[in-house]
């Protein structure tokens, strides 16, 4: 990749920075629905995040092998948030022999 | 090729530099990146730690030939237990036959040089001396009560002992796993000799690719639990405890997402070497080669979605539960289609009751019976009743001691000879491997009644009326840890009065035996180029192993 | 023999390891391995997400009111600096692959620059916290006897008569005595909201309560749950930092002997791709820690 597109793929992490600041300070819970925000400031994350793995850590240019590494453990990071917060979303829902 | 040759003529390699002959010093050893070195040195420290764990497992059955709490008053005894658990868990079963085995065979088994990483290989061991070290030292200065599980609130804010040094031990000894695993997973990938396609190697490979998945993945977890355990130890923040709004059931949650898959790591290894036994005393290709490998990979995948259900009566939501406890019922399968292909590959085979071949079949057995009951208990009804049971501490003996223990004695035998180049008295060695047998079945089994009969497990005292039974399994233990000695003496005799070994004194087609015994340094004189499929016994293994078959029996008729 | 012929050939090709047939072959197999390591370190930091988000779920005004008194400006400054120190790491790369010597030294120099900002920013943050009670941990705060009553403190309403929840950011900040050096709070106001919007979980109705009122110090202890995640998060990924400076110290140094080349590059892949992880780690911190909460009280 060239010097350029490294620039490019780090001006986008800049603004991507600037835009999660600003969005932020503004209420989206209340404009759209209850859990706007975070879900915003997880979206730019997660994309920014994606622009660092598969440009800077050359990822999109790796093989099948590594590009599974990446996946498969964001994978395992979800089955471990996943089935701990089903313990905790179902909390007080059910009890034994009723 | 030299090892044709020396199958033809049933003699040993000429004497020339094997791994054990290359370099005398301590130096040469202490900072060898031989795979092999490091794998002997792994079986001696692993070996002391098996035995001082050993000894705590005779205090805990001596306490509990009677039914008081009079050979050891209950602050003791919780000491033994959990130092028990923890040196035969983390010092002991996790790293036997990786570390062991797996470090000494792999490069062998896909025609490799060494790992790919041999000085994060010598890091591991180093790292899991350190770790080792520093438990024992804890345990001399007092050691630890809280159980091998270290629930929080008790560990992190009643107990007095040495839990931050034996926790620290562990963290570090997490590492060492992770490095073996992190190695092993490469090495599969990048270091196979020519011709050596996935699907021709060995099954004992596939499992350990496996084992490292969940080494890799699972170990950190177990790393921040430890060190948040620690920090709240010394903070007091209350992130385990309900009064300041924190919740000890979330401590339970991150140490069983790595506790539960931790058993996978001591069961798979296991399974990849009892697929070798099968197969290769058997005489016949492994049945259903492609699904043992992939349920290799599948119990690895779906052991880290069951955690919970060593979790059903602490507090978690019902609905969470049942999710768990149907996930367990999935996670069995896989295991269950290794044992019907095992025991189709036995049908028509040509089976030759050696001593590694007794461990396998026993294996199978006991196996059987400690996963049986592991479904049992995977039954959110019946778990309400058994938990914290004996019944509890009997399935888990069944499959980490009738399974993986019985596995790993298995392994040792049958590679002993490629390891040492010495033969062992089969004799002795049929002995001991019925006495373990026996002694285990005493030791368990009445412990699986105990437990139905609701005797709690981790107390030192008990009701009067269970005592016979207790009796039953502490003579089983006696028997068990005589049978479990008889190696020691027998193997260690054969390291200088045995007989010489030869490249493959078993007469089999596995690479690892395409090789001197004991291998030199760099594992093959030549790079081999592997054109045959895996436990291949026909004239395609390029062995005429028929032939030497014959040959030999003849040989031992004649004398 | 054939080995005689590897070693021949191992000696010419510079940083081949004895146990490989080519360059090729050790390539991937350090990047696999490297891989696997940071597949180890997603996990190992996963389980600290974990817990923050089981208590985050549960506790989400009390995290709030935590969130908002973190320095956003400073957080976002950091993430800034570490982005740029990720386009130079990332330079450092291109450059050892075209082997050019000085331009690879500059950039881990500048690197190195960047990755000390980041650690100087968060000792600042850290101090700050240390000034004010905002370290979770009794005895680790600075410890303030009866008599001084100048400097700002954070949290206090200036009568200790007022409820927590009526905070007077108008009146006069004092600084109030702290001779334990305890974690100090009291400005429960969030919980108040969550109260009057009807928006306080299962968990808050119960934690924040006592006899149906607003309990200062229940909120408080929820609160310090916060910090306390803030500071073992924001630690060990400092910890990874520090390390991190280790490794362009080292790599910095056989840079500038001119070890790497168009050949021989992949050391500085792989402290890269250890520098990105770190990058990544900050990039998810900065909004959950920072910013999540935020928008209740602008």
């Amino acid at each position: 990749m060239s010097i350029a597109k490294y620039f490019i793929v780090f001006g986008i992490l800049f603004v991507g920075t600037i835009v999660t600041y600003v969005v932020a300070l503004t209420d989206l819970d209340g404009k759209f629905f209850a859990g706007a925000n975070t879900l915003v400031a997880l979206a730019i994350a997660f994309f920014k995040m994606t622009c660092v793995i598969l440009f800077f850590m050359h990822v999109y240019w790796s093989s099948k092998l590594i590009k599974l590494s990446a996946v498969a453990s964001f994978f395992w990071l979800a089955i471990m948030f996943a089935y701990t917060m089903q313990d905790y979303l179902t909390r007080g829902t059910g009890v034994f022999g009723q | 090729m030299q090892t044709q040759e020396a199958i033809v003529q049933g003699l040993a390699a000429e004497p020339k530099l094997n791994y054990l002959t290359n370099g005398w010093t301590i130096r040469s050893w202490l900072l060898t990146k031989d795979h092999k070195r490091i794998a002997i040195m792994y079986l001696i420290s692993v070996s002391v730690f098996f035995f001082i764990g050993g000894l705590y497992a005779g205090a805990i059955r001596l306490e509990l030939l009677t039914p008081a709490s009079d050979l050891l008053e209950s602050g003791t005894y919780n000491k033994v237990f959990t130092q028990h658990g923890i040196l035969m868990i983390f010092f002991f079963l996790i790293p036997s036959i990786p570390a062991i085995l797996g470090n000494f065979l792999l490069p062998l088994m896909i025609g490799a040089k060494d790992l790919a990483l041999p000085r994060i290989n010598l890091l591991s061991l180093y790292i899991y001396w350190a770790g080792g070290a520093l438990v024992l030292f804890a345990l001399m200065q007092g050691g630890v009560d809280t159980g091998w599980t270290f629930y929080a609130p008790y560990s992190t804010t009643f107990s007095n002992t040495y839990v931050m040094l034996v926790g620290l031990g562990i963290f570090i000894n997490g590492f060492s796993s992770i490095l073996t695993g992190l190695n092993f997973i490469v090495s599969i990938h990048t270091m196979r000799a020519p011709g050596m396609t996935w699907f021709r190697l060995p099954l004992f490979v596939w499992a350990h690719y496996a084992t490292s998945l969940v080494m890799v993945l699972g170990t950190p977890v177990i790393a921040i639990t430890i060190l948040l355990l620690a920090l709240e130890r010394v903070g007091k923040i209350g992130i385990f405890d309900p009064s300041i709004g924190g919740d000890p059931i979330l401590f339970q949650h991150l140490f069983w997402f790595y506790s539960h898959p931790a058993v996978y790591i001591m069961i798979l290894p296991g399974m990849g070497v009892i697929s070798e036994l099968i197969s290769n005393f058997s005489r016949k290709k492994i049945f259903g080669y492609e699904f043992i490998a992939f349920s290799s990979i599948a119990i690895a995948v779906f052991g880290f979605l069951v955690w919970g259900h060593h979790m059903f009566v602490s507090g978690q939501s019902m609905y969470a539960g049942l999710v768990f406890s149907f996930l367990t019922m999935v996670v069995a399968v896989p295991s269950a289609i290794k044992v019907f292909n095992w025991t189709a590959t036995l049908y028509k085979g040509s089976i030759s009751f050696d001593t590694p071949m007794l461990y396998a079949i026993g294996f199978i057995g006991l196996f059987l019976v400690g996963g049986l009951t592991g479904l049992f208990l995977g039954a959110m009804g019946l778990t309400v009743h058994l938990t914290d049971t004996y019944f509890i501490v009997a399935h888990f003996h069944y499959v980490m001691v009738g399974g993986q223990v019985i596995a790993y004695l298995g392994g040792i035998h049958y590679w002993w000879p490629k390891m040492t180049g010495k033969m062992y008295s089969e004799f002795w060695g049929k002995i001991s491997a019925m006495l373990i047998f026996v002694g285990f079945n005493l030791t368990f089994f009445p412990q699986f009644i105990l437990g139905y009969m609701g005797m709690p497990r981790r107390y030192a005292a008990y009701p009067e009326e269970l005592q016979v039974l207790n009796i039953f399994s502490t003579a089983g233990a006696s028997v068990l840890g005589f049978g479990l000695l008889m190696p020691v003496v027998y193997l260690g005799h054969s390291l200088i009065f045995g007989k010489a070994a030869g490249d493959n004194p078993w007469m089999l087609p596995g690479l690892e035996w395409r090789t001197a015994s004991p291998p030199p340094t760099e594992n093959f004189e030549k790079m081999p180029v592997v054109t045959w499929e895996a436990y291949e016994f026909g004239e395609e293994s390029g062995l005429d192993l028929e032939g030497a078959r014959k040959r030999d029996a003849e040989a031992t008729a004649a004398t | 023999m054939s080995t005689h012929s590897d070693t021949h050939e191992h000696h010419n090709t510079p940083g081949l390891q004895h146990q490989f047939e080519d360059m090729k072959q050790q390539e991937d197999s350090v990047s696999i391995g490297m891989w696997m390591f940071l597949v180890q370190e997603i996990m190992f930091f996963g389980g600290l997400f974990t817990v923050y988000l089981v208590f985050r779920s549960q506790y989400p005004m009390a995290f709030a009111a935590g969130s908002n008194h973190l320095d956003a400006f400073l957080g976002g400054l950091n993430t800034l600096v570490l982005i740029v120190s990720s386009l130079t790491m990332a330079l450092t790369v291109y450059y050892a692959q075209k082997g050019n010597r000085n331009m690879q030294v500059i950039l881990i120099v500048l690197t190195m620059i960047f990755g000390a900002a980041f650690l100087g920013v968060k000792a600042i943050e850290y101090t700050d916290k240390y000034n004010h009670g905002l370290v979770p941990v009794t005895g680790l705060n600075k410890k303030i006897k009866e008599e001084k009553t100048a400097g700002h403190s954070v949290g206090h309403s200036s009568e200790h008569e007022k409820p927590c929840y009526e905070v007077d950011h108008n009146a006069p900040v004092v600084e109030h005595p702290n001779p334990k050096g305890e974690f100090l709070w009291t400005d429960c106001s969030l919980a108040k909201l969550g109260l009057d919007t009807n928006t306080l979980t299962v968990a808050e109705k119960n934690g924040y309560f006592s006899n149906d009122k607003i309990d200062a110090n229940k909120f408080r202890d929820k609160v310090r749950i916060f910090f306390w995640i803030y500071f073992v998060m924001t630690g060990l990924h400092a910890l990874h930092m520090i390390i991190g400076l280790g490794l362009m110290a080292w790599l910095g140094w056989k840079a500038f002997r001119n070890t790497y080349s168009s050949e021989y590059y992949m050391p500085v892949e792989m402290s890269g791709l250890y520098w990105h992880f770190v990058d990544i780690v900050w990039i998810f911190l900065f909004p959950l820690l920072y910013l999540l909460g935020r928008h209740f009280l602008h």
